[in-house]
């Protein structure tokens, strides 16, 4: 399983035919667009289209229209909709919205105020220091008065300024202060001036307003109560008026989005001398199907280069993966995808991961309901997810078997086994917790080493030798790896003397000055120069040398150790999910015999809900932290095929 | 060991914050954008302004107060740092402190000269204030350049002002003022540097700190020739002059024309071919904004790396301010990207 190969695509032709250009690009389904210019690019004339987009008003104005009314918008069939241009749509607008106008100035009325009056009473909320009546301040002869929100590091300027004023603050926030300046009448466009300078924010109160804050909020309660009514009533003539246009608005808006939506693509497009350039990517697999879709047009012109041609374009990545594989997708792109070229990790995960569930949540009853949940959440909430519970259900199935557990049940099997002949199954797990902790062991140390040889394949792959030779990571780091675990397991299990002085030397000794002076030593096999610094302009010594490389190999030892010691979690999670089993079933015993199923039932669904959620995210843990630290670079760039989304705009 | 190991904290915190700093996506993402309170709403989502605009509304901000908010995020971001580890504690450290306060002195300087009454008090930023042992909203009260200079007799800014002639008509010499302030400025970072740190630290901070004098000595040396047809002698007086500085820059001076400079710039120190009518300020700060990425991840010493991350953070908002004008204005987005100062 790899990548999908790709290709990039030059589009060049008249400005007459960028419209279906644009809108084959979309119908393709396939191709990956990019900016046209870079700065280079505009230095030599070629410039990107800023045109502005003609349907951007009208496309506002029917989501205005659908808001009114109340319908929401979504995508609909709109190959009976006759309207073309933007003068089309927007006509028909007006005519539907003459409609139900007076209703509608009505109710916008209405909530404007509302909206006025709550906005008000925020604003009086913050000036409740003020004890005094606004008509009276507002209504004084000689004494101009603002109230608004001054930047709070101004505030202390205010001392220094000659002019007639002074300022109260109300409420000092963190960017603003809230409050009042007072200046004689005569000498108030020199101060507002003066205000303006510190960016005050005036806020104007409306002029009904009397009293101080607390009754002016009383007041502006009871005028909120009033307009709700109003706008109600408004309300009932505008429902009838959205049910008789509902279709015809959804076709009309379904067909702007799609006209808005090509014409928005143009913002990438370079222009020069009467012509259009557009650059994406386009799957090699889909070339023919692309260039068969650009053929009806006469002056676009289309050539392919290799994925590299130009540095300023980053290739998409898309992962090619088989049936068995796909859902796993999910979890690679939620750890990064990897570049163009790289390496497909999702086969590689996909094994892990339901090996490694099956392992820790073996039981054939619970994972013959994860398969059945997963193909109800395959099928009604996401595809991805639904297909991955149903690999680790199977995955729990086969190792629930192994482990002779149904539902927690241990002993369902035995006769089973005892029937075919089989003496060493089911696996009693708690009679065989050294074998059980162990082989999780084991099964840690197979993973990295499998994790550092395709590092080594992909370091090679990429020509870093460091990567690929040197790295604790590469061919060193594999051998000093792997013979310290032969070596282990060799004194100490089956009391071997594999340690000799040469095996150290040569396994152990050896990679490990490879490791330490891998940046140098990567360095004279590519270039053929000895330095200590990958960096020129960085005067490395040989003590700064030595100190640094000392902690990196400090911690690259402690990462052999704490990665495969956290493979024993994999063991662990064996043992508990027998011991919470067996808590079920202690319970059950001890329950009368109606309470039984009602206790085995709940309590098995507790563990599957608890445990199966648990080791889920603890396998996406060693699978992100043990095993992808090691090789995978997830700097790729996910494919991006352009189309119309129907997503509401941002307002 | 300790005082390494504590300062990579400061590191690995400034280069987290280096990588929330806006991308070239994002400043083409604005350059699509129409208008000022776009533009604010844009940055107000950005994950490096979000915070500091989620107060601001996008609709009724001054660009001017948008403008000042963006400075002061940098300077807060500065002091943040640098009571992170209460580096504010070591001398070097106040080096932002005393460039602000630098900028507000030749501001009033400007006013004096051009006779703008209040403007010094509208411009001063207000965030400097509380972190500056000058009192800046004192010096507002200076009504001329001998009064200001007794408003600083007990600084370390009355010393290089003292000297500078005032002329007739009671204004001073701006440009010469600017040159003694810097000159103190960089002698006393050096000099902070150099006092501060154990010498393998302080030499990569000087070494910075000569090349950002070379830097603005190549620049101001061409302008002078280039647009004031400038001698040689002319030029080396107006220089900033550090011992043991821009050695390497006295054959760049004595060139004769613009066009040899320009060529002298493209073989030392831009690497690329740097055409007459091209803004040679533009692909300078290119390269050196390149050069400051680079430390920020190269070098492990808080105060290069805090010295670097600084500089970027300006970049940062003159590019901003610059695509500001340049929507304001309707300028084609394409001439605008091609004048940010990132690679």
């Amino acid at each position: 399983m790899g990548m999908e190969k790709m290709e990039l695509v030059s589009l060049v032709g008249k400005m007459d035919e960028l419209e279906s250009c644009l809108s084959r690009c979309c119908e393709s389904g396939c191709f990956h667009i990019q900016p046209a210019f870079t700065s280079a690019g505009a230095a030599s004339g070629l410039t990107m289209l800023n045109e502005k987009n003609g349907y951007t008003a009208v496309l506002k104005s029917y989501e205005r229209l659908a808001a009114d009314l109340g319908i929401e918008l979504k995508e609909t069939d709109y190959s009976a909709c006759t309207l073309k241009s933007p003068e089309d749509f927007a006509n028909r607008a007006e005519e539907i919205s003459s409609a139900f106008e007076q209703a509608n100035t009505q109710k916008k009325d209405s909530l404007q105020k509302i909206s006025e009056i709550n906005e008000t009473i925020t604003q009086i909320n913050h000036l409740q220091g003020m004890n005094s009546d606004f008509k009276e301040i507002f209504s004084c002869k000689y004494v101009a008065s603002r109230i608004g929100r001054l930047p709070t590091d101004n505030l202390e300027k205010l001392d220094y300024y000659d002019e007639n004023f002074f300022f109260i603050p109300f409420e000092t926030q963190d960017l603003y202060c809230w409050g009042m300046y007072f200046c004689p009448m005569s000498e108030k466009a020199i101060v507002d001036d003066l205000f303006r300078s510190m960016y005050f924010e005036r806020i104007m109160l409306p002029e009904s307003i009397e009293g101080d804050a607390d009754e002016a909020i009383k007041q502006l309660s009871a005028d909120l109560v009033h307009q709700q009514a109003l706008a109600d009533e408004a309300q009932k003539t505008i429902s009838s008026v959205s049910a008789a246009s509902y279709e015809e608005i959804q076709q009309a808006y379904s067909k702007l989005r799609y006209l808005h939506g090509t014409f928005e693509l143009r913002k990438k497009v370079g222009y020069l001398s009467g012509k259009f350039y557009i650059k994406g990517f386009v799957p090699t697999r889909d070339k023919k199907h692309f260039s068969e879709l650009m053929n009806g047009l006469g002056s676009v012109t289309v050539s392919y280069m290799p994925p590299d041609a130009d540095a300023n374009c980053t290739p998409p990545t898309i992962l090619k993966n088989s049936w068995f594989t796909r859902p796993f997708n999910m979890m690679v792109e939620m750890y990064g995808l990897p570049n163009y070229g790289g390496f497909n990790p999702t086969a590689f995960v996909a094994i892990t991961y339901t090996l490694l569930f099956g392992i820790m949540f073996g039981d054939l009853g619970q994972g013959f309901l994860v398969v059945l949940l997963g193909l109800i959440v395959g099928k009604k909430l996401n595809k991805n997810a639904g297909g991955m519970m149903v690999r680790c259900g199977l995955s729990s199935m086969v190792f629930g078997t192994l482990y002779g557990s149904v539902f927690g049940f241990e002993e369902l099997l035995d006769p089973l086994y005892e029937q075919l002949g089989i003496s060493f199954l089911p696996l009693k797990v708690f009679k065989q917790t050294n074998f059980i902790l162990i082989t999780a062991v084991a099964i840690g140390v197979g993973l990295i080493i499998m994790s550092m040889l395709i590092n080594i394949y992909i370091g090679f792959k990429q020509r870093d030798y460091e990567k690929a030779i040197f790295g604790c990571n590469g061919i060193a780091g594999l051998v000093f790896y792997s013979s310290v675990a032969v070596g282990l397991v060799g004194t100490m299990m089956f009391d071997m003397k594999i340690m000799s002085p040469p095996f150290v030397i040569c396994l152990i000794v050896i990679p490990l000055i490879c490791i330490f002076c891998r940046v140098p030593f990567s360095l004279a096999v590519k270039y053929k120069k000895f330095r200590l610094s990958a960096d020129e302009e960085e005067k490395m010594t040989i003590g700064g040398f030595i100190v640094e490389n000392f902690f990196e190999m400090f911690e690259f030892i402690l990462s052999y150790i704490s990665n495969t010691m956290s493979f024993l979690r994999v063991g662990g999670f064996v043992l508990s999910h027998a011991g919470m089993m067996l808590v079920v079933m202690t319970l059950m015993e001890g329950g009368s015999a109606i309470s039984r199923p009602i206790i085995l039932v709940i309590g098995n669904a507790f563990v599957m809900a608890m445990e199966g959620m648990i080791v889920a995210i603890q396998i996406i843990r060693l699978e992100f932290y043990e095993i992808f630290s090691r090789f995978n670079e997830s700097d790729g760039v996910p494919f991006e095929p352009v189309g119309v989304s129907f997503a509401p705009q941002e307002q | 060991m300790l005082d390494s190991m504590s300062s990579n904290a400061t590191v690995a915190k400034i280069r987290s914050l280096h990588g929330r700093m806006l991308t070239r996506d994002n400043y083409r993402e604005i350059l699509t954008k129409r208008s000022v309170p776009e533009i604010a709403e844009y940055l107000s989502t950005t994950r490096r302004f979000g915070e500091l605009l989620s107060d601001v509304d996008p609709m009724t901000v001054h660009r001017g107060f948008l403008e000042t908010l963006l400075e002061k995020e940098n300077f807060d971001t500065y002091i943040r740092l640098c009571e992170f580890q209460q580096l504010d504690k070591v001398p070097f450290f106040g080096y932002q402190i005393e460039k602000a306060e630098i900028g507000c002195i030749l501001m009033l300087i400007n006013n004096i000269n051009t006779g703008l009454d209040r403007s010094y008090l509208d411009d001063l930023p207000g965030y400097i204030i509380k972190h500056t042992s000058l009192d800046l909203l004192g010096l507002s009260r200076a009504g001329d350049f001998t009064e200001l200079l007794k408003m600083l007799r007990k600084t370390k800014y009355h010393k290089p002002l003292v000297r500078v002639p005032l002329g007739e008509d009671g204004t001073v010499d701006y440009t010469e003022c600017e040159r003694r302030l810097r000159t103190q400025y960089y002698t006393n970072v050096i000099r902070h540097a150099e006092d501060s740190f154990p010498d393998s630290q302080s030499d990569e901070v000087v070494k910075m700190v000569k090349a950002d004098i070379d830097f603005l000595n190549m620049i101001n040396a061409y302008r002078m020739k280039a647009f004031y047809g400038f001698t040689a002698d002319q030029i080396k007086q107006h220089q900033i002059k550090i011992q043991g500085v821009g050695k390497r820059l006295d054959n760049y001076y004595e060139l004769e024309t613009p066009e040899q400079m320009l060529e002298w710039l493209s073989e030392h120190e831009t690497h690329t071919e740097l055409a007459e009518d091209e803004l040679i300020e533009v692909t300078m700060q290119r390269n050196k904004y390149r050069r400051l990425e680079h430390t920020i991840y190269r070098s492990f010493n808080a105060p290069v790396v805090l010295y670097a991350f600084t500089q970027l953070c300006e970049y940062e908002t003159a590019n901003i301010i610059h695509m500001i004008e340049g929507v304001r204005y309707g300028v084609d987005p394409a001439y605008i990207e091609n004048n940010l100062l990132v690679c």
